[in-house]
């Protein structure tokens, strides 16, 4: 393998210039951080022009151009309704590339039940054929995903290396059948990744309570139900010992409630906070508009600002595209029935530049942290069968360039994003090698 | 822009009392309905004279025949309505209609639609203030106080009355 | 007024569009009056009923006042099997646009469908009630209701009690009014009355703060106990605690408040028995003006105008 020398780029976290190294043969510890945290597998970094180019490598001259570890995404769904599987995981892999991320967690849906040995290994086959990023498969939690019955855990962690389940879209409403399993599987490692919520209270809601659901008559989502879900699953994992994934957590108390938990140290717990939750509120539902149709709903301003914070100080360990593809058409229904979710991969970093770094809410060591470092260290996906090192790939992000969401620049194969027709900042080069 | 002025609209109104006076005798009971706008506003004046002039069994009422048009689909917007104000039964009753202005003959029409459905009149007179030539229906009027003809006459006619617009004038 | 296809919302309407529906209602209710209850406005056009939800007082309501304009009605009954199959909406827009129809009357049950089949067909949508949204019809009829009462809406003091969270009624009707100059106060279970913070409109806590607040009108909305799957409340409290009971009668006649109900009455739960015979309990009014209310609406409609 080649080496790949990287000059002039600039080190996103710090914004030092510097000459990198990557030489895929050596095994260095990593002499680059991301505030404290260090960033595996680089072979070398000196300030800029002080880099021996080693012989027959491949030079890449990133003058002006931000150097940073590429993204981790742990919620994706990337099932599009009515698609063959092959293209499903052709396309959300382009996609993920185009929008810096390497490699993500691809959450089970119905036409990809990880319940069982075969589904993975197909998926697996698949995803190395067809995937130009790295694809790790969460597996079921529930058979079928169906709440009531546990999936072989054994089977499909120490046999076809899953380290993270969850249920996708639903909810365990069975306490006795997650209690349980968490039981079994705490001694196995596994993550359990659950959206937390209590369904009785949510069943037949579409929107924040808020003037937004007043005004269009849309049944209210009390937050409450996701915060004493919170609070439940928090119980139940210390209760088992089981690792916890919060994912989507989308309220202000909802923060304070995980952020109580990890100061107790009594819970193995890490959470997670989709980007759209970050970024827009009911407000933007305006008159229907499907897009911004999302589970849980979009909140108040000051849920927002609450996630952002609980990013910054590491409460919410990472930010997620919750990636879903919908079909125009399914889209174009009345917001009741058309299906939540929104695409987010195309876009993922060049989004969290324009909105979050750029006006200056969150800054480059807190991204490569929430976005890349941590994610990565949940699912740590680099420790393989054979126990291969760290390798968390570079990108080179050039934040001059900027660009219109289009159909062009969307792979992921649907349109439901509200970033269509907006200009976003930021060209990136994934992989570099 | 020639006018035709507060003085002669009034000289005009008695004249046109005048020829309602000698053609319907006076222990009749005769209806003036007047067309919203202006129409009516001028059948009330005709009843103010023709009271005075002793027609003590006149009445006096206002449609409006916007719902009555031919033309609803020619327009993107709908004609506001007014409010139509027939308090007598018109049945077996002579009737006079009352327009500012007949030129294409189609409020007419519309007029007399509309005023069929109140009830069953004697017979129907049409009576207007200003008449322009450009008929395009074979309805003329039975009596008009001023007539506009000739080349290029009364391409544009306004009719301002002082109960709907605050002056008299007739701008032509 | 300026072209305009559908109805979906008051909040939609300009404050012209509002005054010329209701001026116009007024015209439209002289018709009731004259020997031929008919004009020939819409002669030609159709008009079609797409009620998912049952509604037959808002159906025929809609059915009498086209006919009235003389125009062509179709009854299209979606089939309950093909709802519950989860046809899509396009699916019906689809069947309906190849119907060639003017005008198509929905009510469903879910927020936003009227929207939805407005935006793709040409033709112009009435909102006859969409969930919990919009009843817009219906805010005209009580506005035109509550002007003809009292000469005016401007200056009058509306209190709207009951289940306000899952009623489009409330939600248009004070819209409609506050547009009109009128103040409007919320009343109800604590489970159904949605925070003022939301709806920017004032929540009294029980009848002797509506008695305080001095409302001249006493709007009562219909239990819908049918709409909510859970109940919000226990029903045996419903009328002892908010329904006007013959001791509130009494006092809502000692002061002349006027009394209204959007239909149909649920008698001994909303209202008493004696309520109904009330001089200044306008819920018949209501229904009449309901007709002259949608005539109005009908006529100034332009099917394939740009909303």
């Amino acid at each position: 393998m080649t080496k790949t020398c990287i000059t002039r780029a600039i080190w996103a976290p710090d914004g030092q210039e510097c000459d990198v190294c990557i030489d895929p043969a050596v095994d260095a510890p990593s002499t680059l951080f991301a505030g404290d945290i260090p960033v595996p597998g680089v072979a070398q970094v000196t300030p800029a022009g002080e880099m021996k180019i080693p012989a027959q490598s491949r030079v890449i001259d990133a003058a002006g151009k931000l150097l940073l570890p590429a993204l981790y995404d742990l919620h994706t769904c990337i099932e599009i309704p009515g698609r063959s599987k092959r293209e499903c995981i052709m396309r959300a892999g382009e996609a993920a590339v185009r929008g810096g991320v390497w490699g993500m967690l691809v959450l089970p849906s119905p036409a990809f039940c990880f319940d069982n040995g075969a589904a993975l290994d197909s998926f697996r086959e698949a995803a190395e054929a067809r995937s130009v990023a790295e694809m790790m498969p969460a597996g079921c939690i529930s058979l079928g995903m169906r709440g009531n019955e546990q999936a072989p855990y054994n089977t499909l962690s120490t046999m076809r290396g899953v380290r993270i389940l969850s249920d996708g879209e639903s909810f365990p409403t069975n306490l006795l059948m997650l209690y349980r399993a968490m039981q079994y599987a705490a001694d196995l490692e596994l993550i359990f990744a659950v959206r937390a919520d209590v369904p009785a209270l949510t069943t037949h809601t579409y929107a924040h309570p808020s003037s937004t659901a007043y005004k269009l008559g849309l049944h209210p989502c009390p937050p409450c139900a996701e915060e004493i879900g919170t609070e439940t699953l928090l119980r139940l994992a210390e209760a088992t010992g089981a690792r916890l994934h919060l994912q989507l957590v989308s309220t202000a108390e909802s923060v304070r409630i995980i952020r109580r938990a990890k100061e107790s140290g009594r819970v193995k717990v890490t959470a997670e906070v989709a980007l759209h939750h970050l970024l827009y509120t009911h407000e933007n539902i305006g008159n229907y508009d499907t897009v911004y149709k999302t589970v849980p709903p979009l909140r108040d301003k000051g849920d927002c600002e609450a996630l952002l914070e609980g990013v910054k100080d590491g409460t919410i360990d990472c930010i997620v595209s919750a990636h879903t593809p919908c079909t125009p058409f399914s889209k174009k229904q009345d917001f009741i029935s058309a299906p939540a979710g929104m695409v987010g991969l195309d876009t993922m970093l060049p989004t969290l530049y324009t909105k979050l770094v750029k006006p200056g809410l969150l800054s480059w060591t807190e991204l490569v942290q929430a976005c890349c470092l941590r994610p990565a260290a949940i699912a740590s996906p680099w420790e393989d069968e054979e126990g291969g090192r760290a390798t968390a790939p570079l990108l080179l992000f050039d934040p001059e360039e900027e660009f219109v969401v289009d159909e062009a620049s969307l792979a992921c194969g649907t349109l439901n994003t509200p970033l269509l027709g907006e200009k976003l900042y930021g060209k990136v080069t994934l992989p570099l090698h | 822009m020639p006018e035709i002025e507060k003085g002669e609209i009034d000289h005009a109104l008695e004249k046109w009392a005048e020829h309602i006076a000698s053609s319907h005798a006076r222990e009749e009971t005769l209806g003036l309905v007047g067309l919203v706008s202006h129409g009516d506003v001028l059948a009330q004046r005709l009843t103010r004279i023709l009271r005075e002039k002793g027609f003590r069994k006149i009445q006096c009422g206002a449609i409006d025949v916007t719902l009555y048009r031919d033309d609803i689909d020619l327009r993107q917007a709908r004609l506001a309505l007014r409010s139509s104000d027939l308090p007598f039964s018109t049945d077996g009753m002579p009737l006079i209609l009352v327009d500012d202005v007949v030129q294409s003959g189609r409020t007419a029409r519309a007029a007399l639609d509309a005023i069929f459905e109140y009830g069953r009149p004697e017979r129907v007179e049409l009576h207007c203030l200003v008449e322009r030539e450009g008929r395009q229906l074979p309805i003329h009027p039975d009596y008009a106080a001023f007539r506009l003809t000739g080349e290029g006459a009364g391409d544009t006619v306004r009719v301002l009355l002082t109960e709907e617009d605050g002056k008299d004038i007739i701008e032509y | 007024m300026k072209p305009r296809k559908d109805l979906i919302t008051i909040e939609s309407l300009s404050d012209e569009d509002i005054r010329t529906i209701l001026e116009s209602a007024v015209s439209m209710k002289e018709i009731f009056t004259k020997s031929v209850k008919k004009v020939p406005v819409l002669r030609g056009k159709s008009v079609l009923t797409l009620f998912y939800e049952p509604s037959t007082r808002t159906r025929s309501s809609f059915e009498v006042a086209a006919h009235r304009l003389s125009a062509d009605v179709t009854t299209f009954t979606p089939s309950t099997s093909s709802v519950v199959k989860g046809e899509s909406v396009h699916d019906t827009i689809d069947t309906l646009m190849s119907m060639k129809m003017d005008y198509i009357i929905v009510r469903h049950k879910n927020s936003g469908i009227p929207a939805v089949i407005a935006r793709h067909c040409n033709a112009s949508v009435i909102n006859a009630g969409d969930g919990a949204h919009a009843h817009p019809s219906q805010a005209f009829l009580d506005a035109f209701t509550i002007r003809e009462h009292f000469g005016a809406v401007e200056g009058r003091r509306v209190v709207i009690i009951g289940d306000i969270l899952h009623s489009r009624v409330a939600r248009s009707t004070s819209c409609i009014l506050r547009r009109l100059g009128a103040q409007v106060a919320f009343m109800g279970p604590r489970s159904l009355v949605p925070q003022m913070r939301y709806t920017g409109i004032e929540c009294l806590a029980d009848w002797d703060a509506v008695f305080t607040w001095k409302p001249d009108v006493i709007y009562l909305l219909r239990v819908q106990n049918e709409r909510i799957e859970n109940p919000f409340f226990p029903a045996a409290d419903y009328h002892h605690a908010f329904g006007v009971t013959e001791q509130r009668l009494r006092r809502i006649e000692d002061e002349g408040m006027a009394v209204m109900h959007p239909g149909p009455v649920n008698r001994g739960v909303e209202l008493c028995d004696a309520a109904m015979e009330y001089k200044n309990c306008l819920v018949c009014n209501q229904v009449e003006n309901g007709i002259a209310a949608r005539m109005s609406i009908l006529y100034h409609l332009t099917p394939g105008t740009l909303s």
